[in-house]
């Protein structure tokens, strides 16, 4: 089953009922498509929302913009452990209270500069015996991971690779030996 | 009802039948195609045509779900085969799963297989060294497994003769222990491979050499190559995935479309093989029994040459599988030692460093092939307390490298635009020959049955203090010619890999002078069934240190040709 496919249905069904005036969309759904994890519409917004702190929206496209949250929760759901899982769901689901503690109130609303200051402080987070040293290394794991594969899914990406740093499947004869000063370097300003 | 029998067993009747359509059956089969022979190959896997059945070949990276990552699921469920540094999502299609053919780890084993049209030959790491006489030598000057019934001057020809047809690109080295062959040109060694390569000589004058690695890649475009419809490579490094231009010699894109083209070949896959028919009466074999792969019927086919190709162990596996009165403990194994003597290559060290020289300098473009060392460890004369030496590959490769440190802008910026050029890395690592042992073996389990009702191999393989002393000397000795080259932060590793992930098992059904200690002629005929040809790695009476493709294609060539001109007396 291609997840990618489901959810495009998924999103079409709901905003197919969107037009039914009765349809209570309150309740925070869990998404089937990561048949591993547990994870909830409102989770996956902010996982976006993290995200998209990390590489951010500009002239060039960022990361929420092109779906790396999907990507990320396909990577999560396929490719890890299940320990590993377990911490990653664990520090998703800690960090809105973690963000709440340290910043000043929901990390939705705080302004693009505290956001980064919570990952930041957040990656730096050591666990220890304790309960909440539990939870401070699951929140460093779930932000590690979660840039980690940031930056995987926004490299490469389809719009990345084909539009903005196109990939060749044919690079071209060796040259063992090219002088850098040699070499025209486009700046792409993000 | 009868007529109709005599029918049937007519049209499953060839004039040779080749078990296995990897490098080494294609070989043969396409020899004995040219020379007019009806030949039927076997195949247990599915059929891969050539560029219809690569369906990642031409995949972005993008377009893979997991980038390139085995999903975890699949990793728990395949712990063996998850290890060999080829099974990715490109790939992975192309490589047996550990549940399709179980075998019993007597000492640990990773045994990697790929069943289908061209079994491994897709995945090779098309590393093409010939074998000269320090290698063919070894056993006889050194006094272990038994002398070789061969020499170089015996499969020079054949050497020549598969290389024109496969194409090799490679340099002139005029090394003694390397002999060199019919190259296309090679491809170019880096700035910081060249400085290595001249370091070598100011420190060890014309003891150690580091060459361009021979490799099984159209360097240039020719007209036999245009006849086999393959194109010249374009430094892809995508092989794992088959070739669509038949950059790199495969099965798949060489050897077996030529074979079929001469309308001599019928090839047959989901031919799951189950022993050699051995006829008491006739003193030979007389054909080869199958279970179809989906159907789980058994079927036989007759010939009167029948070539052994199954890959090392599997053909032990036929071969033990093949039971009859007159050979009770396998086809052609009256002396015992049928399975005995496996050996393969010691791949488990490695050293890597930095270079801090040429700075300035970088690497545009890709290429096949890397930097290769050949064996210079006792060559002329036993000058460790280990027998025998190692080969080794060695490479440098500079790359920029983004800055990701931080989130935000910052980290945007950066990975849009590297220009971080790390230090030059150096890497090597060795590829050390095993000494065949008894005590190294493979035999049929008697209780465990496969999927097909066939007996489960069990596999009893590990090295010895050799290997360790071989290891130790590795480490040191490439230390040394990093730290004389002016590398720096060097490392060694080893990282105790089991055997097996080498992918160069060899042995168990050895060739010799001698039918008391040998299974195999010099023609690779087995000694008590003439019209049997082994010509696989399981054919190998000692390993030496080179890649040992190249001269299974040749084995199989000079023995297509003897089985030929036997016909014919």
């Amino acid at each position: 089953m291609n997840r990618r496919i489901a959810l495009r249905h998924l999103a079409l069904i709901s905003g197919g009922l969107a037009f039914i005036p009765s349809c209570d969309f309150s309740s925070d759904d869990i998404l089937t498509a990561y048949e591993n994890l547990k994870i909830t519409q409102s989770q996956k917004q902010l996982l976006g929302d993290i995200s998209n702190v990390i590489i951010p929206a500009g002239e060039i496209k960022g990361a929420l913009e092109i779906e790396v949250p999907d990507f990320i929760l396909v990577m999560v759901d396929d490719c890890l452990t299940s320990e590993q899982q377990t911490l990653f769901t664990t520090g998703l689901a800690a960090f809105p209270d973690y963000a709440k503690k340290t910043g000043n109130g929901n990390f939705s609303g705080l302004r693009n500069k505290e956001k980064e200051t919570i990952i930041l402080s957040g990656q730096k987070l050591e666990g220890d015996e304790t309960e909440e040293g539990a939870t401070n290394k699951a929140i460093s794991y779930f932000l590690n991971t979660t840039k980690r594969f940031t930056i995987q899914g926004y490299m490469a990406s389809e719009y990345i690779q084909s539009e903005i740093m196109p990939y060749s499947l044919i690079p071209g004869a060796y040259n063992g030996s090219v002088l850098i000063s040699d070499i025209q370097k486009p700046r792409i300003n993000g | 009802m009868a007529n109709l029998n005599i029918q049937s067993k007519e049209q499953r009747t060839y004039e040779a039948i080749v078990i296995g359509s990897g490098i080494s059956g294609s070989w043969a089969a396409k020899e004995l195609c040219d020379l007019g022979v009806k030949t039927l190959m076997l195949e247990r896997g599915r059929n891969v045509e050539h560029i219809k059945d690569y369906p990642t070949t031409n995949m972005l990276p993008y377009e893979f779900e997991h980038r390139g990552q085995v999903p975890q699921k699949i990793k728990d469920e395949n712990p063996v085969v998850s290890k060999c540094y080829a099974f990715r999502e490109d790939a992975m299609h192309f490589f047996v799963k550990d549940g399709e053919h179980p075998y019993v780890q007597e000492k640990p084993f990773d045994w990697i297989r790929g069943y289908q049209v061209g079994g491994k030959s897709l995945l090779w790491a098309r590393q093409v060294q010939r074998w000269s006489d320090f290698d063919f030598e070894g056993p006889a000057r050194d006094g272990f497994a038994v002398d070789w019934p061969i020499r170089y001057k015996d499969i020079a020809s054949w050497y020549s003769h598969v290389e024109k047809f496969a194409g090799v690109s490679g340099n002139k080295d005029g090394l003694p222990n390397l002999p060199d062959g019919e190259f296309l040109p090679g491809y170019d060694l880096n700035i910081v491979e060249k400085h290595f390569q001249e370091q070598l000589k100011k420190n060890y004058g014309n003891d150690r050499h580091m060459i361009s690695a021979r490799c099984a890649h159209i360097h240039e475009a020719r007209p036999e190559f245009t006849a086999q419809g393959r194109a010249f490579c374009q430094n892809r490094n995508l092989c794992q995935r088959g070739c669509p231009f038949g950059g790199y010699f495969s099965s798949n894109s060489s050897t077996i479309p030529w074979a079929l083209k001469t309308g001599n070949l019928t090839l047959r896959p989901d031919a799951v093989v189950h022993s050699i028919i051995y006829d008491e009466q006739a003193g030979k074999a007389t054909g080869v029994r199958i279970i179809d792969a989906h159907t789980k019927e058994m079927e036989e086919f007759y010939a009167p040459v029948i070539f052994l190709n199954a890959a090392a162990l599997n053909s032990n596996l036929i071969l033990m599988n093949s039971t009859s009165n007159r050979f009770p403990n396998g086809l052609g194994n009256d002396n015992g030692l049928l399975g005995k003597y496996v050996a393969f290559h010691n791949y488990r060290a490695q050293v890597s460093g930095q270079y801090e020289g040429h700075l300035e300098y970088t690497t545009s473009g890709g290429r096949p092939t890397s930097g290769y060392f050949p064996r210079f460890r006792n060559v002329y004369k036993q000058e460790t307390d280990f027998l025998r030496g190692y080969a080794a590959g060695f490479s440098a490769s500079r790359g920029v490298r983004p800055n990701t440190e931080g989130i935000g802008m910052d980290l945007k910026n950066n990975l849009l635009n590297p220009d971080q050029y790390g230090p030059w890395y150096v890497g090597s690592h060795m590829m050390g020959e095993t000494i065949p042992k008894e005590s190294n073996y493979v035999a049929l389990d008697p209780n465990l049955t496969d999927p097909y009702g066939m007996p489960q191999l069990k596999i009893h393989v590990d090295y010895d203090d050799n290997d360790e002393k071989m290891i130790k000397d590795y480490q040191e000795q490439m230390s040394e010619m990093f730290e004389k080259a002016g590398f720096t932060n060097i490392r060694v590793n080893d990282d105790h890999r089991v055997p097996g992930l080498d992918i160069h098992e060899m042995g168990g059904v050895r060739m010799g002078k001698d039918p008391k200690t040998s299974l195999l002629n010099a023609n690779h005929q087995l000694h008590a069934v003439p019209n049997v040809y082994v010509t696989d790695g399981a054919s190998m009476t000692s390993t030496s240190t080179q890649n040992p493709s190249l001269t299974y294609m040749a084995f199989a060539a000079r023995a297509a040709h003897h089985a030929v001109a036997e016909s014919k007396k």
